[in-house]
């Protein structure tokens, strides 16, 4: 199949491009080094080509591991006789930074002997500002076809697609023979004497910088923000979350006294209602939060938010890029161990590796929602301006990031290593307007990805819990299920946190993803309760006679315990070692356990 | 005299004289290709105080450095052209 190429330097427009060209929907969003991998996708317009898009790059040379990724794989592509055509992509607003890249592009393109184009792209930007940039003569001192594109608003997209079914002929260029140092100082001529005159665009961005790099205003516009999105998780997703749970038990209340078969009916109301239900309801917190992060991301304030975090991060032997990982590790580990590859110093990235399981992720979320339902009471102080139900999330919220900092903080103070480490150096992009479709359509892939992902493990899970625990007496008496059973045998491990072997199975089945523990307790429970009319989880839990210093030792063990077989996968993967996420396991197991067990015996002693 | 760009307040112009020696050899080139060339004007756009890193405008484009590599590169301070 034959391929063409996208590079170009970070943040130019690459991937928008991409989705453009292929109709697909990758991640697009306002900051340098989004795309980590490799992607490819069939031309829509071309379908017998093939377009790979590129992680950004500044240079051939490669100092992060995604450029080492863009930089190996155009060598590659470079012998590569399938690729027909490189598109070098530029950002027309920051010629500059782009055009020391795009030399180096060329050369090599040139010296392989594959065709190469010069896209010149955001020119809708400088459309609006009355900006022009002279493509003619960027064309004419390139010795390569220079064309200007929107992927915002697609113009230049059929030059583009004309150009591709174009036949190529050798091209020659005198760059061939320049080093480095040469295109260097030629990037810095070009982009003076082609490159958009003016300062408009940089006047725009300085304005708003002025508020939120502000020594005061910024760090309140900060605060303010941080809490919007804790709002937005909390409580604008709640009457989502509610009309979920209403339907839920609306067809369940429907469906289930229509089947006639005891053993179908029990299994539709415990496991498929009580166990899968149960996790279902958390789906719009999900989007909800994987749509904020995007927006921060697509307007280009979280990179203001980086440089504020840096040096309270520093503190803890991290780096201000640590910041969008660690924030999206609010929303999933997986997603924000992949952010994570956009930090070039190999040593604190490793060091956010270590902090990101402790992010308090959604998949935490349902487990402590359900607990802090169940034991926190639903009042409020101060005249209604503090619900306790809310202060004991944020507090518990808190509890993980703290773990997640005071673990980076001892390994960086226990361990030098100053031969993997990089200094902060941070391209500012430009404010945008988000773009909503690619960010609507990137939460609900996401929010889908959670339920086929995350609920195929939890059918299955549920399954094997319910037969577990229904049979051989079918459901008339739990404790003497083969659940029961094996409960009884792994009981000493969680009687030091006062929890009975219903939880204890729950627990251990939470091992392989965190949010099982409520559809398995909601098995359980569903399969103890022998009314018709299924109570919620949370009013079992209560009538369960579990003491307050369980419910809380439950809720530190969830902060802290790795129970996640995914994010120990992408883990392996992403830190090339097998040996890192078992040490974070085991580690954070036994962590876990020990602030458990000091939680049960303070919360008893001072109650 | 050459002072190091970190101490540029908001507001300062400055021409780049060069790199110190204690910056390493791959920060040296990746500054190059932002654009941070010797002789080339620089101005710092925003500090926010408390150690944070600074704003720097180099040719079009706008780039974060902290301390840990400011320090390293020597700038002669220039009047600003109002
Ligand atoms: N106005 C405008 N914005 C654009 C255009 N193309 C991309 N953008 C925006 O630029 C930002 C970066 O776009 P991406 O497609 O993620 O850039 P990329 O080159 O893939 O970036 P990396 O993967 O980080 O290297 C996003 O906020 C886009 O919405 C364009 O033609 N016009
Ligand atoms: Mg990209």
């Amino acid at each position: 199949m034959p391929k063409v190429l996208l590079m170009g330097s970070p943040n130019s427009g690459k991937s928008m491009l991409f989705n453009r060209l292929t109709g697909l929907h990758h991640k697009v969003a306002n900051f340098p080094g989004i795309t980590v991998d490799v992607s490819v996708g069939r031309m829509q317009a071309i379908p017998e080509f093939d377009l790979v898009d590129f992680p950004g790059t500044y240079s051939l040379q490669a100092i992060s591991a995604d450029e080492k990724v863009a930089v190996e794989n155009f060598e590659r592509a470079l012998v590569d006789p399938d690729v027909v055509q490189v598109l070098c992509v530029i950002d027309a607003t920051r010629l500059e930074k782009s055009l020391y890249f795009t030399l180096q592009v060329i050369r090599e393109c040139v010296r392989h002997g594959k065709p190469v184009s010069v896209l010149a792209n955001m020119i809708d930007v400088l459309d609006t500002h009355k900006l022009s940039l002279d493509t003619q003569g960027l064309s004419a001192a390139l010795q390569t076809p220079v064309m200007p594109t929107s992927a915002r608003s697609g113009k230049g997209l059929e030059a583009v697609i004309s150009e591709l079914k174009a036949d190529h002929a050798g091209m020659g260029s005198e760059y061939v023979e320049l080093p480095d140092e040469q295109l260097r100082a030629k990037a810095h001529e070009l982009a003076h004497r082609f490159g958009p005159k003016g300062d408009v665009l940089i006047r725009n961005q300085t304005r708003l910088d002025s508020i939120f790099l502000h020594s005061v205003t910024g760090g309140v516009a900060f605060f303010f923000i941080m809490y919007l999105l804790f709002q937005s998780i909390f409580t604008w997703s709640a009457p989502l979350m509610d009309a979920v749970e209403y339907v839920l038990s609306t067809m369940a209340d429907w469906i289930v006294p229509l089947i006639s078969n005891q053993v179908a009916r029990d299994f539709t109301s415990d496991a498929l209602f009580g166990g899968i239900g149960a996790f279902l309801v958390f789906v719009p917190q999900i989007f909800v939060l994987t749509f904020i992060i995007g927006l921060l991301e697509d307007s280009g304030y979280m990179a203001r938010a980086a440089l504020i975090c840096h040096k309270p991060l520093r503190l803890f032997g991290l780096t201000g890029k640590s910041f969008i990982p660690m924030l999206s590790g609010v929303a999933c580990a997986i997603p924000a161990i992949y952010a994570a590859r956009a930090i070039d110093s190999p040593r604190k990235r490793l060091l956010t590796y270590m902090a990101i399981p402790l992010m308090p992720c959604s998949a935490r979320l349902p487990v402590y929602t359900l607990l802090i339902a169940a034991f926190i009471p639903a009042g409020t102080a101060l005249g209604g301006l503090l619900g306790w139900q809310g202060m004991a999330m944020f507090a518990i919220y808190f509890f993980g990031m703290f773990c997640g900092l005071l673990v980076t903080a001892l390994v960086s103070r226990t361990s030098k290593d100053h031969y993997n480490d990089l200094p902060f150096v941070l391209e500012l992009p430009p404010y945008r307007l988000p773009s909503m479709r690619p960010l609507l359509r990137n939460s609900w892939n996401r929010s889908k990805h959670f339920v086929t992902k995350a609920g195929k493990i939890i059918f299955a899970v549920t399954v094997v819990i319910w037969i577990l625990g229904y049979f051989p007496n079918y459901g008339t008496d739990l404790g003497a299920s083969w659940l029961g059973y094996m409960g009884h045998i792994i009981e000493p491990l969680f009687a030091p946190l006062g929890l009975d072997w219903r939880y204890g199975v729950a627990i251990l089945s939470s091992f392989l993803a965190r949010e099982v523990f409520v559809g398995t307790l909601g098995t359980i429970f569903g399969i103890e309760s022998a009314d018709e009319h299924m109570a919620p989880l949370v009013q079992h839990i209560q009538n369960s006679d579990l003491a307050l210093g369980s419910g809380i030792a439950l809720l530190v063990f969830f902060a802290i315990a790795l129970q996640c077989v995914s994010t120990l996968a992408i883990l392996a993967k992403e830190s090339q070692s097998n040996s890192l996420g078992i040490k974070l396991f085991v580690g954070y197991f036994l962590f876990a356990y020990v602030a458990a067990i000091t939680a049960y015996q303070l919360t008893n002693f001072l109650t | 005299m050459s002072l190091s760009l970190w101490t540029l307040k908001t507001g300062d112009h400055c021409e780049i004289l060069g790199y110190d020696d204690a910056l390493d050899e791959k920060y040296r080139i990746r500054l190059m290709e932002f654009g941070f060339h010797r002789g080339e004007s620089v101005s710092c756009l925003h500090s926010l105080g408390f150690g944070a890193p600074k704003v720097y405008r180099v040719s079009n484009t706008v780039y974060s450095l902290d301390d840990e590599v400011a320090t390293h590169i020597m700038v002669k301070i220039t009047p600003s052209h109002a």
